[in-house]
């Protein structure tokens, strides 16, 4: 005969006890489900069968039956109305939460600009670009004091957006005060579709304020050529 | 005596993990980060051999499926074909296919795409900026990034018989932004 193990012997006393313990647990929940029943029964039932006679209680139940349908109806119509509330309060929260994070992540991008890019060190170029018949623009390369610092590939619908008035900020740098200069090439298509590659060059002088620079590409329409400039911005 | 042997015997372990360990530490820090699963996929601009710049960030909200190739590369070829149909067809879900090539000789991928017209462009990685990014050690790689511009899949030795590229894509385009 096989010793049975003590991990097999385990399990079965776990099974008789588990076997035990449940339908006496049932017993004892039926238990006490009915006094519950019993109790809940008994506040309108007790005077109703006691003090009133059988005639006297009929029409206290149509009364009673015609008043339930409506009050139901007034709850329901009230639980609907504090729903809507409540889910129009909590968009509201949302709202408010999302309109705090675009704020507070503004200010982190201003924050970072200010310890990044200090306005006595700062200088900043954009590109903007105007009508574009003789040039579509492919490439900007800057150099700063002989040093590549940008160097940016336009898509078509940045080009899009640039002939739209829209004004790119193509870089941000430090620089110290001082005399410096700045060669831009612009690379795309000139007039006829051709290659074209051109560059301009500004000498500034940088202070103790941000300096902002613009890189301006416009058609000038008595040469047929694009005209490429680099502004100061006062 | 045994005992002093082991003793250095600790001793010899314990040197070569000092050694190593910051040798090692340095050899990760200067590999280009290799692209993980689940990180944002790298942005850049690449020039196409068809004319005209690509930025990935412009395809936001669309699947997007990065391929890196060669001419040189036989099953990258075969790879660009299929990915050829698979855009032809999931297109107008919202499939968008950019084929970045790495090799050194500009001309020959210029000449290979003017010979091997494909619905999607072909880019041109010069300087190698883009697949040093995405961290690519072999060829045919394959990312695979879904509408919200993360990494979704890196998928190596493409074999025409496999259809688990489709699958994946599909997973991608079926989950909405």
């Amino acid at each position: 005969m096989r010793i049975p193990s003590f991990r097999s012997r385990w399990l079965a006393s776990l099974a008789l006890a588990l076997c035990l313990c449940v339908p006496a647990m049932a017993i004892q929940a039926a238990e006490d489900v009915q006094p519950a029943v019993a109790t809940s029964a008994a506040p309108g039932a007790a005077p109703a069968d006691a003090a009133a006679p059988a005639d006297a209680v009929a029409p206290a139940d149509a009364a009673a039956a015609d008043a339930a349908p409506a009050g139901d109806a007034q709850a329901a119509a009230d639980a609907a109305a504090a729903t809507e509330e409540g889910t129009r309060g909590l968009d509201e929260q949302i709202q408010d939460l999302k309109k705090q994070v675009v704020d507070l992540n503004k200010d982190l991008f201003v924050l970072e600009e200010e310890l990044l890019f200090p306005a006595n060190t700062q200088v900043a170029v954009f590109v903007s670009m105007d009508v574009g018949d003789f040039f579509g623009l492919d490439s900007v390369t800057l150099k700063i004091d002989d040093r590549d610092v940008s160097n940016y590939l336009y898509t078509p619908r940045e080009t899009a957006a640039l002939l739209k008035g829209g004004v790119q900020r193509l870089y941000v740098g430090n620089l110290k005060a001082g005399e410096h200069e700045l060669v831009a090439f612009f690379s795309g298509k000139g007039p006829n579709e051709r290659d074209y590659r051109r560059g301009a060059s500004i000498r500034f002088e940088k202070g103790i304020g941000a300096k902002y620079l613009e890189l301006k590409i416009t058609d000038k329409v008595r040469r047929q050529q694009p005209e490429f400039e680099i502004r100061d911005w006062e | 005596m045994l005992k002093r042997i082991d003793t250095y015997r600790w001793l010899l372990a314990l040197l070569c993990l000092g050694l190593a360990g910051p040798g090692a530490g340095t050899y990760a820090s200067e590999r280009p980060a290799a692209h993980g699963v689940g990180t944002d996929a790298p942005d850049f601009a690449l020039p196409a051999a068809s004319g005209g710049n690509v930025r990935l960030s412009e395809h936001r909200g669309e699947v997007v499926v990065l391929a890196f190739w060669s001419s040189a590369c036989g099953t990258c070829l075969s790879e660009l074909a299929a990915l050829d149909q698979l855009q032809q067809t999931y297109r107008p879900a919202g499939l968008v296919t950019l084929a970045v090539s790495v090799e050194d000789d500009v001309l020959r991928s210029a000449r290979f795409a003017a010979d091997h017209p494909a619905r999607f462009p072909l880019l041109l990685d010069r300087r190698k900026l883009v697949s040093r990014a995405y961290g690519i050690e072999r060829l045919p790689t394959t990312v695979l990034i879904d509408r919200r511009g993360r990494v979704q899949a890196v998928l190596q030795d493409f074999r025409s018989t496999d259809d688990s590229y489709v699958a994946q894509v599909r997973a991608l385009l079926d989950d909405p932004l």
